[in-house]
């Protein structure tokens, strides 16, 4: 029976994000913040792997204080128990910074079978906390996962790459990362949303994890963000006809490099 | 003071959007279409506990509050009104049953009423000025064991494809004010449902009349106490025009948006619509409108499960959107213009479904007595 460990990342929901029309950047004020999407279809995953063959499924996260906003909504969602670790300024932390600590607090945790991550975060998408997390453990890294399955303790992942599927066999403890074509997350019911209240979290401090002050420092520092808007240039083909519009429209594409 | 959801609230109503997004947006104009009950649907929303969300633990409902319930139904009548009735009428069946049953009464149908294998329908209307009065009042006539019902119900909305009707007659013909509830098995002999109405909105949700026709029910069918009925009535209709201001809000909600989606898309004279201050006051009074709305929706709720005096603010919540939820749908339709009017895009049933709620249930002008009679 898999004991099973699912990170997530608690993030804005880029749905509530507003792009300031003057300046490009982005109003954040009035977001709600969620579990980040494929961090949902790799909870589902796990609880569902349990659901079929027993075991357990815990969650960790790591983030800023308002992780702790998200204990109940994982809760609901399957895991037993959740870990969360919190840090002032932990929004600036980058996919080095936010491996070290989870592979910190997994140590500590003990040996999982399986540990789940989303292939990447709704926020940022870098697609690499969960191979830099495999490589500080020491363990393999299955990405691209869309589908999965667990035969005694052997693990069979099939991964979406580039134009094919390929098929992978793994003995746990294994990390494996997960697209959302894998499952479709369930909507908590409303039993299990008010059942979450009663499940325990638990608090692991990062003083606590043992990290030298090195290994909480970003590799990498954002320097700004700003909206993507289309902007279209407006062009108008006034020729005195169609094949002499059509002409003109396939040189302005291929001044620009586009054929 | 604090307005804001509880973190368990805001979860549920949550879900209710997620569950609305997934199950309703895809079918809700065919719901409008085609009026057919969603039975598969209704499934759905026992399995997730929306059917039995404000009855506590022991009858087997989610204990969540009646916040939570007025959350979630927002929330769902923001992607198909129709459905959010459906629930609200199921609702005010089982609530009824819970609180004045007998408890053979309430092991007969509470349970089912929550896991959704029966539906219900509370029958108070009757064709004439108020129930008990007009030429086909329903009357319960005592008889050895029971009573014998006749007459006729009016506008019962799960008409037909209700399992159980919760209903109101007169036992004394001296007194016709004085109402009794019954609890009737649709199986019942002499029980015979109209045809469908056609209505104008909130077409998932099937209205009819129902007939009584000599239909012996036993005395253990009887609601509370005889003579009693109308307290059940007052209480239950007050607490459905909350679920009801509800249904509006979140009506009034996803027309705001769907409009000012369409306004910053939609350009003219070499500008989105939305830029223009005649659009951009249409939409500023429509988004007011909600905003206050739903103040006023979420303190009568919160009154509710603080178990304090709520009929007053249900009255005036009823009233209030009963005046502006149709003029949210005009002006956001405004702003769409002639794609708005159009029955390709949503604005049409939420105008529809957003009269239906406003209508069904207790008029317009019925709550102005209830806030009349609360001013000294």
């Amino acid at each position: 029976m898999p004991k099973c460990l699912v990170c997530y990342k608690w993030t804005l929901d880029e749905q509530d994000i507003r792009v300031n029309p003057d300046d490009l950047s982005l109003d954040t004020s009035r977001a709600k913040a969620k579990i980040s999407d494929f961090d949902r279809n790799a909870i589902e995953e796990a609880t569902l792997i349990v659901e079929k063959h027993g075991g357990s499924v815990n969650a960790l996260s790591y983030g800023t204080p308002d992780v702790k906003q998200s204990l109940k909504d994982v809760l609901s969602r399957g895991p037993e128990k959740v870990y969360w670790i919190a840090q002032s300024g932990a929004q600036t932390s980058d996919a080095y910074v936010t491996a070290n600590v989870l592979a910190a607090a997994i140590r500590k945790l003990g040996q999982y079978d399986l540990i789940l991550c989303g292939e990447g975060s709704s926020d940022e998408f870098n697609r690499q906390t969960p191979v830099r997390l495999a490589a500080l453990l020491g363990l393999p890294c299955v990405t691209y996962v869309e589908k999965l399955s667990v035969e005694g303790d052997t693990i069979k992942a099939t991964r979406r790459v580039a134009d094919c599927s390929e098929v992978a066999t793994v003995k746990g403890p294994v990390v494996i990362s997960v697209l959302n074509q894998i499952n479709k997350p369930r909507i908590p019911t409303l039993k299990q949303v008010l059942g979450a209240a009663k499940k325990p979290n638990e608090e692991i401090k990062i003083a606590d994890l043992g990290l030298k002050p090195e290994s909480l420092q970003p590799k990498s520092a954002r320097k700004s963000v700003k909206g993507f808007v289309t902007k279209r240039k407006k062009i108008v083909y006034k020729e005195a006809n169609a094949a002499a519009n059509v002409a003109k429209l396939a040189s302005s594409l291929a001044a620009e490099g586009l054929c | 003071m604090k307005f804001e959801l509880t973190e368990e609230q805001g979860l549920i109503q949550q879900s209710a959007r997620d569950f609305a997004k997934e199950f309703l947006d895809p079918v809700a104009a065919d719901l409008d279409r085609t009026g057919e009950f969603p039975t598969a649907i209704v499934k759905e929303l026992a399995k997730h506990d929306f059917l039995g969300l404000h009855l506590p633990a022991d009858a087997g409902g989610a204990a969540a509050g009646f916040v939570s319930y007025i959350a979630a139904i927002e929330a769902l009548s923001r992607s198909c009104s129709a459905v959010a009735s459906i629930v609200n009428n199921q609702a005010m069946s089982s609530y009824a049953i819970y609180h004045w049953g007998s408890a053979d009464l309430k092991k007969k149908y509470v349970a089912p009423l929550i896991k959704g294998e029966i539906i219900g329908a509370f029958a108070v209307y009757e064709h004439g000025p108020t129930p008990g009065i007009g030429p086909d009042a329903l009357t319960a006539t005592k008889q050895d064991g029971g009573y014998v019902l006749k007459g006729t119900k009016a506008y019962v909305r799960n008409a037909g494809v209700a399992n159980v009707y919760v209903v109101f007659a007169i036992t004394d013909p001296a007194d016709p004010k004085a109402l009794t509830g019954f609890v009737v098995d649709a199986t019942a002999p002499g029980l015979k449902v109209g045809p469908k109405h056609s209505t104008m909105g909130l077409k998932g949700c099937p209205v009819a009349d129902v007939v009584f026709e000599n239909v012996a029910v036993p005395e253990g069918a009887v609601l509370g106490t005889v003579k009693k009925g109308r307290e059940i009535v007052t209480r239950t209709l007050a607490l459905a025009s909350i679920a009801e201001g509800a249904q509006t809000v979140g009506i009034g909600q996803t027309a705001v948006e769907h409009a000012a989606g369409h306004a910053r898309e939609r350009v003219q004279f070499g500008k989105p619509v939305g830029t223009f201050q005649a659009v951009q006051t249409l939409l500023a009074e429509s988004k007011t409108d909600c905003y206050l709305a739903r103040l006023a929706l979420f303190n009568a709720a919160q009154l509710v499960e603080d178990g304090k005096p709520f009929e007053t603010e249900a009255a005036m919540l009823k009233s209030f959107l009963a005046r502006l939820g149709s003029k949210i749908l005009l002006d956001t339709c405004q702003v769409e213009g002639g794609m708005g009017y159009s029955e390709t895009m949503p604005i049409p049933r939420l105008f529809r479904d957003i009269a239906g709620t406003n209508l069904l249930d207790a008029p317009a002008d019925f709550p102005d007595g209830v806030i009349a009679a609360s001013i000294n």
